[in-house]
């Protein structure tokens, strides 16, 4: 019966402890009594993996989860000071920033595994069996429709730019988008719309820049922002946050880009040496099995390959058979993202356009 | 030779087979060696073209080396799907640019001018294939030679010369099979010759010292005129023996039969109950004597005559009826019953009249002095396809086992003791010159019976 009740009170509480960073963990107590660790290091947001790790649960009671979350050039960090360290890190890496995860394998920081689920999933999506793509997320603009007129809505990179150029006072210092300098999926997304076209991406980035862009770490804090009323559009937000706010927060819409969509798998990779490398492997499992991708569909990333685009959502009606998704795929062409040389240019490239010399991350709106 | 490769056709299949398995572990082995240059090539290919697309893609500005990777070369890459990349830029001093400080070309960098290489290599404990190109500078500012060097860990050539390899092999067995299933077929196809010789050899009669005909191959006429040329000296030497038998025994008969003249002259009344006891010992033995002699002449005869007389058709009624009664002498004693029977069939046979009457005397000769008792009968008849002769009386008969041995020469039913003879051996080589068998029929309440059966002419010819 105490039991019970502290599992309850866990369970009322867990989501309150969702802030832990870095080396303290947040701890789903396994179900049963017989219990073996995994220890997941993720740099995806809590809230939107929690109904697959509870979920995980139910198939594996035996199993007690370590949350330990990140912002993904920290865990990319962490990961790759340890693997050359030769320092255990976990069991199982999460990240939306798959080139870096990619970096990781390639640098031998992980450990292969096969079984039917991997079998099952897309060429673009698996390397080597050791990244692994889990789900589908379309980068997409988030709007507040209290502030943008439907008149104003943009349906493409191309209109996003000609809209931040034709009413550049409106909306200026009322955008946000991810700062490439602190995330890795920023980094990431820009990189692939500059590889999709050179000159809208140039003159969209110039456009921002004029019209003092907004840059955080996180999809999570702009969000906020938008809900918040701050800001009134966010540019390449993942759809999957995206749409998780707007369940709670009916003002905010997204539209799916009808040029292009960049598509990100967001990146599993079990660690070299796992300690716990057959709950690692479960897990990997549940996450590309039916059950977990029916339930990433439902309750935590909401976007699915096959299928309509979720409710709500203004865009084509699917994305895959509309011919614009984008997918990033998952091999060693990321690698050429994860250039040391190649990111710290095209990162100063990106400050200099956007913010001149005079500007450093993480300024306040005005 | 031992008995175990005693077998042409297992020696020739050992040989061949062994021969087979040397090719094909020597075609494998080069399909493994052609298929891993094959796959080497193919990826080196792929490898160069990456690392030519990054040094091409380096730019001088402001005196200094940009890097700008493409995409597109780590996407070249990425063809060998499950291979992980390492590269390193090194700049014209030597410094890395970019990439893994840790990457050892494997070579000397400043040997490395125009053309790329390529050479085999280790990185992280993993082989790997490393490729150096290198390209060269004047800026102003910056000149030199910078290098690009590009390693692959090798799964997927690896794993094409694994197919290849595979492919190859299963080719090679298929052939290797195909061939070992031609040769047993040819082995046994060439040795069919041989194996005919065998049954020709082996299906003739004992007596049989002709020629053989049978079609050989070339190959196989040297063997088949040494048994020729062997057959006709073991014939003239049989045919030498032969005719000084029949000479002797002819040579023989003269003084023999003086003696018994002699000897009849002698009388009994002259003579003492103990020397008129010898006296006829005397006698008998110089019956037998003659007998044997005329049995060595007739022997003699009908082996001559199988070779040398035209078989005709006869009557066998007739013969068999002469041979009766040259066969039953007049001095018969009464109490014997002796009877001939012929059935209405007439039975006609291919034959030699003169040694079918020898053949058929000497059965009955033989059943009066060793068998009859008080009874002989002789019947002649048609069954199924055959002449058949009984000659049946009441004696004791020849029990089984002893069937076989009396029909060699001079052999005789053991229980009568007496002469041996050549009775059953002459009529015996009679029967079988004319196709048929000498036979016995086991002894039962009636009597013994030796049954001489001959094949019936066909055709029912002149």
């Amino acid at each position: 019966m105490r039991l019970l009740i502290l599992l309850m009170a866990l369970f009322i509480a867990a989501p309150a402890a969702a802030q832990a960073i870095g080396d303290k963990p947040v701890v789903f107590p396994a179900r049963s009594t017989a219990t073996t660790a995994l220890d997941i290091h993720a740099a995806t947001d809590l809230p939107a993996m929690e109904p697959l790790l509870r979920d995980f649960q139910q198939v594996a009671p035996d199993i007690t989860i370590n949350y330990f979350e990140y912002v993904t050039n920290d865990l990319y960090k962490a990961a790759d000071e340890a693997c050359r360290a030769g320092r255990l890190m976990g069991d199982i890496l999460l990240s939306s920033s798959v080139d870096q995860l990619m970096k990781l394998a390639n640098d031998g920081c992980a450990a292969a595994h096969r079984s039917p689920e991997t079998e099952c999933t897309a060429r673009w999506a698996n390397w080597r069996d050791e990244v692994f793509g889990f789900t589908y997320e379309p980068s997409i603009f988030v709007y507040d429709s209290r502030m943008v007129p439907p008149e104003d809505v943009p349906r493409s990179h191309a209109d996003l730019a000609e809209l931040l150029r034709r009413r550049i006072d409106f909306y200026r210092g009322r955008i946000g988008t991810y700062d490439i300098r602190l995330s890795g999926i920023g980094y990431l997304l820009a990189y692939s719309d500059a590889r999709q076209t050179t000159t809208v991406y140039g003159r969209l980035l110039e456009s921002m820049s004029r019209a003092d862009v907004v840059t955080r770490c996180c999809n999570s804090e702009i969000l906020e922002l938008i809900t918040g009323g701050q800001l009134y559009l966010g540019y390449n937000i993942l759809g999957s946050y995206a749409y998780a706010a707007m369940l709670k927060n009916p003002h905010l819409r997204i539209v799916v880009p009808q040029d292009y969509t960049l598509v990100l798998r967001r990146g599993a990779l079990i660690s070299k040496d796992a300690p716990n490398l057959a709950a690692a492997k479960r897990f990997l499992d549940y996450l590309l099995s039916e059950r977990g991708q029916r339930i990433s569909r439902e309750k935590a990333f909401f976007f699915a390959e096959d299928g309509p685009l979720p409710n709500g959502v203004d865009g084509p009606e699917t994305l895959k058979e509309s011919g614009v998704a984008r997918p990033i795929r998952i091999g060693p062409s990321l690698l050429a993202a994860q250039d040391q040389q190649q990111r710290l240019r095209f990162i100063a490239d990106w400050a200099d356009v956007l913010f001149g010399s005079a500007r450093r991350p993480g300024d306040r709106p005005k | 030779m031992t008995r175990n490769d005693s077998s042409l056709f297992t020696r020739l299949a050992v040989l061949v087979s062994l021969v087979l398995c040397v090719g094909a572990t020597a075609l494998a082995s080069a399909a493994w060696y052609y298929a891993r240059a094959a796959a080497d090539d193919a990826y080196d290919r792929v490898l160069k073209g990456a690392a030519l697309q990054m040094a091409d893609s380096l730019t001088v500005d402001g005196g200094e080396l940009i890097v700008d990777l493409p995409a597109s070369a780590f996407e070249l890459l990425g063809l060998a799907e499950r291979d992980r990349l390492f590269y390193r830029i090194v700049d014209p001093e030597g410094k890395t640019l970019t990439g893994y400080a840790d990457l050892a070309s494997g070579s000397d960098l400043s040997a490395v001018r125009s053309d790329p290489v390529v050479q085999n290599g280790s990185y992280s404990g993993d082989p790997v294939r490393i490729v150096v190109v290198a390209r060269a500078f004047s800026d102003p500012a910056l000149s030199g030679w910078a290098h690009v060097i590009v390693a692959q860990t090798t799964e997927a050539r690896r794993a094409l010369a694994a197919e290849l390899t595979t492919r190859a092999v299963l080719l090679v067995l298929i052939m290797s099979v195909m061939a070992l299933a031609g040769t047993a077929l040819a082995i046994r196809y060439a040795l069919q010759p041989v194996w005919r010789l065998g049954a020709a050899l082996n299906s003739r009669d004992s007596q049989d010292l002709k020629p053989i005909e049978v079609d050989m191959p070339r190959e196989m006429r040297p063997f088949v005129g040494s048994i020729n040329h062997f057959m006709g000296r073991l014939e003239r030497r049989v045919s030498q023996l032969e005719r000084f038998i029949a000479d002797a025994a002819h040579q023989i008969r003269t003084p023999l039969t003086a003696l018994t003249a002699q000897v009849d002259l002698l009388g009994h009344d002259r003579l003492g109950p103990e020397a008129r006891q010898h006296l006829e010992r005397v006698q008998q033995r110089a019956e037998e004597l003659a007998r044997l002699t005329n049995q060595l002449l007739s022997h003699a005869m009908v082996i001559h005559r199988a070779d040398a007389v035209r078989l005709a058709p006869v009557n066998l009624v007739d013969i068999a009826r002469r041979a009766f009664r040259a066969a039953v002498p007049i001095t018969l004693s009464p109490d014997i019953i002796v009877s001939f029977e012929a059935d209405e069939s007439d039975p006609r046979v291919l034959g030699d009249a003169v040694s079918l009457r020898e053949a058929i005397v000497n059965v009955i000769d033989n059943a009066l002095r060793h068998g009859t008792l008080s009874r002989l009968e002789v019947k002649v008849s048609s069954q199924a396809g055959n002449a058949v002769i009984e000659v049946e009386d009441d004696g004791p008969g020849i029990p089984r086992e002893a069937w076989e041995s009396v029909t060699q020469r001079f052999a005789t039913p053991k229980q009568n003791g007496g002469t041996a003879g050549l009775g059953f051996s002459i009529a015996a080589e009679v029967a079988s010159a004319h196709g048929g068998t000498l036979g016995f029929r086991e002894r039962n309440e009636h009597g013994f019976v030796v049954v001489l059966t001959l094949p019936l002419l066909t055709g029912e010819g002149d």
